[in-house]
């Protein structure tokens, strides 16, 4: 815990960790000091003025958002002399911002009409400035109008922060810009539509391009969910009109480095009313899909599985919730069969899948064992802006250690080229070769290795780190966590974003394993949601419960159709052990239905009744205390797999039935 | 990463430049306005609203009452902007700037400007040119002098009468000011143009 330092603000006697900003101090004690262009987690630039505060005994005004709480401060943020500036700069910034706010989509929760409200400013005073700059609406996802641009740089800030890298100003002074390299439209920048830039802009010059008359703030409805698409798991916040989704935004708190969303989780809505969604159970007859009504369907599956019996196989997606999965693991009891398992298997061995976590907001040092975060090609995106932007930001230094070439390992602080397993032993050897106390068994095991320069100079990095986190892929997530003994925390990052959840619900197989019921014969097989697999296995009966139109489901006997990512409400457990409240935002469309609902009901038409999982059996299960013990320096075996190309299945259908199917052929073309 | 190329940042005005420009002439609303435009032109970094916004806004006003157009209101925006940019602005040289500007307004020229006085002659919108007849010898050297053409009449020849006087005509005239100092006989003079004193 940081030292707590005493000062007053507007005669409230406030308290602040050191280190502390004005503005945020002041949050705490509830007075808002206005301000434009400071984002919270990130420096403050000084750029509006409009943070200016006076304290006492002081002779000029401090920025708020850059000075730091001292001891004995005494701060006056609403004196007359600050304020005629904080008017002085809204008056300018209006007369070069269109005065439209009836029509504006941003109206509600814009700063500048915030501002404009509380001075009391009905028009500039100042002469009227247009510019005629063309709005970049080229794209389905981001608008751009510099016209209504305050110049706050807060988009360019964070574009940089996480590495991205695509705004910058062009001119300065009244009449800059914010453009793109060459000014080009963003589709033809590096751009990679994240969108976050739509966060933190505090007017309405960038925007989310389809939100034309999709009502305003204060009409939406706002709800908490998840984005399951990747093994981040990222919290989002759903805004929801007339029960339609008018937009996601990032639901990570403001300031927090894990405030990031990508163009899957806040463009991929659309895909929930896409062509591609299976509404109604579906049967084969005479060689084609038909529909049929669910007691058909259920009597169906019913009588295959009591058939099948112990030689039924379950397979499920690393994106079903909890709930879920306890009660796939219960429905698969009830048929009594071993056979059952998930796509976490493809790349995880039971053991990483554990409840260890990390604090990555703290972190001095991240350490990427055999993971390549990477923003632009969308693998586990939200990881690699987090990681940047603790280095940008929070000076955090990074270590990678990776076979191949990942991008990030361009900014690196030292990059480990080679088997991951040897840098490991290298590393672990230099550390301990360097005085630092370790775990006998490893001093033991690594007294054969002779550690590199490269690996002595990375070891120098892992000692100074006081809060080192180590983000390993699930296959090396044993010999990882060996450094952990050390010092730091150490986490297996999986594919999927409830991949540790559905394991902790004892989705891990005692009979055959996902790969041998894909490829080996089985009398059924029951897949949930969507999988890697494209060809029908060798089975006599396939029973698909899906939300999508996949590839498999083309193939199925029988069809049940489950409720989509944001349609089911229930938990996750994300990749650092956190249990995250999945809520639902959309009716199940059509006849379709959450997974739990199908699996009790299928157990109905068996003739058992299953209960519904409660929230205390989900936590007791991801309760079961971890705890890191030496493991040989090895790699779990048979866990290799073309990660880009399974998150690229995972998603395929939200890909496909939305607007990222536009960005998608794009980066086709341009990779020709 | 795609790093852009590092920008040469370092400006090749600096603030003494800017003054030494403004210190060529002498009518503080003249310095006033040469004194901005060169800021804005180079040195200012646009770092901070105040200055960035409320220079480019002292300048339009400043031409305004440099150009005779000016009104009262005029003169107190940009003494509002001035004391707020001493105030406000991040660095020096915004508060320089804000300051060029204080020590100009306390000198009565812009009030005076506002009458459509230029005490000094320099607002080129508040003067005009104009040839002494009496002092004219219609030699015609600032006919040949004028790059604009904007000198009209004949120049003497002699035993011939009925000539053109050499006039001024003031719709091509641009004030640059090279008859004057092409005439060795100083039958140039530079009135205000609200004195009436043409015809």
């Amino acid at each position: 815990m940081a030292k707590l330092i005493n000062l007053k603000i507007d005669g409230k006697d406030v308290q602040a960790a050191e280190g502390t900003n004005l503005i945020d101090a002041a949050e705490t004690a509830g007075i808002h000091i206005p301000n434009l262009c400071y984002m919270k987690g990130m420096k403050g630039i000084g750029a509006c003025r409009l943070c200016l505060v006076e304290a006492e005994g002081g002779k000029a005004p401090l920025i708020a958002c850059n000075t730091k709480v001292k001891e004995g401060m005494n701060i006056s943020t609403a004196t007359e002399r600050v304020q005629e500036v904080r008017k002085f700069v809204i008056d300018l910034i209006l007369s070069m911002h269109p005065l439209d706010c009836m029509t504006c989509t941003k109206a509600g929760v814009c700063n500048l009409q915030k501002y404009a409200y509380d001075f009391e400013i009905k028009e500039s005073n100042f002469t009227r400035k247009k510019f005629g700059y063309p709005t970049d609406e080229a794209n389905p996802f981001i608008k751009r109008d510099p016209e209504y641009c305050v110049l706050c740089s807060r988009c360019i800030r964070i574009c940089k922060a996480q590495g991205t890298n695509v705004l910058e100003f062009s001119g300065r002074g009244v009449g800059a810009k914010v453009v793109t390299a060459n000014d080009t439209p963003l589709q033809d920048s590096t751009c990679t539509f994240c969108g976050n830039c739509i966060d933190v802009c505090p007017v309405n010059a960038i925007l989310e391009s389809d939100r034309w008359r999709k009502g305003r703030e204060w009409e939406y409805e706002k709800i908490d969910s998840v984005c399951l698409s990747c093994g981040n798991g990222c919290s989002i916040s759903v805004s929801r009109k007339d029960g339609a989704v008018v937009k996601i935004n990032s639901g990570a708190p403001e300031g927090a480095a894990e405030r990031f969303l990508c163009a899957v989780g806040r463009f991929g809505f659309d895909s929930i009313s896409g062509d591609t969604r299976v509404t109604v159970p579906m049967k084969r007859v005479n060689g084609e899909l038909k529909e049929t009504t669910w007691e058909d369907a259920l009597a169906m599956a019913a009588e295959k599985l009591k058939a099948a019996g112990s030689e039924a196989a379950f397979i499920s997606s690393g994106n079903i919730l909890n709930e879920d999965a306890a009660l796939m693991k219960k429905l698969a009891d009830v048929v009594k069969t071993k056979n059952i398992d998930s796509t976490v298997s493809l790349y995880s061995g039971p053991d990483a899948m554990n409840n260890a976590t990390a604090d990555l907001e703290n972190a001095d040092l991240f350490v990427l064992v055999g993971i390549s975060p990477d923003q632009w090609k969308r693998v586990v995106p939200a990881l690699d802006a987090v990681v940047r932007k603790r280095m940008n930001e929070g000076g955090a230094k990074l270590l990678v250690l990776n076979s191949g070439e990942p991008k990030i390992a361009s900014v690196a602080t030292a990059f480990l080229k080679g088997d991951e397993i040897k840098m490991l032993e290298e590393l672990g050897q230099a550390v301990i070769s360097k005085g630092v106390k370790a775990p006998k068994e490893m001093i033991e095991a690594l007294a054969h290795v002779n550690p590199s320069d490269n690996a002595m100079a990375a070891a120098d990095i892992f000692i100074a780190a006081k809060a080192p986190v180590i983000l390993a892929s699930p296959s090396l997530y044993k010999a990882a966590a060996d450094l952990s003994l050390i010092k730091g925390d150490a986490v297996a990052v999986p594919l999927e974003a409830n991949a540790k959840g559905v394991v902790m619900m004892g989705l891990t197989s005692e009979g055959k394993t996902f790969g041998e019921i894909v490829s080996s014969q089985t009398k059924l097989v029951y897949a949930v949601g969507e999988m890697p697999v494209k060809n029908r296995p060798d089975t006599k009966f396939l029973l698909v419960q899906t939300s999508y139109m996949t590839d498999l489901a083309t193939l199925a006997d029988l069809i049940l159709p489950s409720a989509a990512a944001l349609e089911s409400e229930g938990t996750i457990i994300d990749y650092l052990g956190r249990i995250k409240q999945v809520n639902k935002v959309y009716e199940p469309a059509g006849d379709s239905r959450q997974n739990a609902e199908i699996f009790m009901a299928v157990a109905d038409a068996m003739g058992t009744s299953l209960k519904k999982v409660k929230d205390t059996d989900i936590k007791k299960a991801a309760k079961a205390k971890f705890k890191a013990s030496f493991a040989p320096f090895k790699r779990d075996k048979g866990l290799d797999i073309d990660v880009e190309q399974f998150i690229d299945d995972m998603r395929i259908s939200t890909i496909n039935g939305s607007r990222l199917l536009w960005l998608r052929e794009l980066e086709k073309a341009v990779a020709v | 990463m795609s790093e852009a190329p590092e920008k040469d940042e370092t400006p090749k005005k600096d603030m003494k430049d800017v003054v030494a420009a403004a210190e060529k002439v002498k009518c503080p609303v003249q310095k006033s306005q040469i004194f901005v435009e060169e800021f804005l032109s180079e040195p200012m970094c646009g770092k901070c609203h105040p200055c960035a916004l409320g220079s480019f806004e002292a300048l339009v006003r400043i031409k305004r009452i440099s150009s005779g157009k000016g009104k009262q209101e005029d003169v107190a925006a940009v003494q509002r902007i001035a004391d707020d940019m001493l105030e406000g602005s991040r660095c020096i040289k915004g508060k320089d700037t804000a300051k060029f500007l204080l020590e100009a307004l306390k000198t009565a020229a812009f009030r005076e400007h506002l009458e459509g006085h230029c005490e000094d002659r320099e607002c080129t919108e508040l003067i005009m040119y104009r040839v002494i007849p009496e002092k004219c010898v219609l030699c015609g050297l600032c006919k040949d002098a004028c790059k604009y053409y904007a000198v009209q009449g004949e120049k003497q020849v002699s035993y011939r009468s009925g000539y053109l006087p050499f006039e001024i005509r003031q719709k091509r005239c641009v004030k640059c000011g090279d008859c004057m100092v092409a005439c060795p006989y100083g039958a140039i003079e530079v009135v205000e143009e609200k004195s009436g004193v043409l015809v």
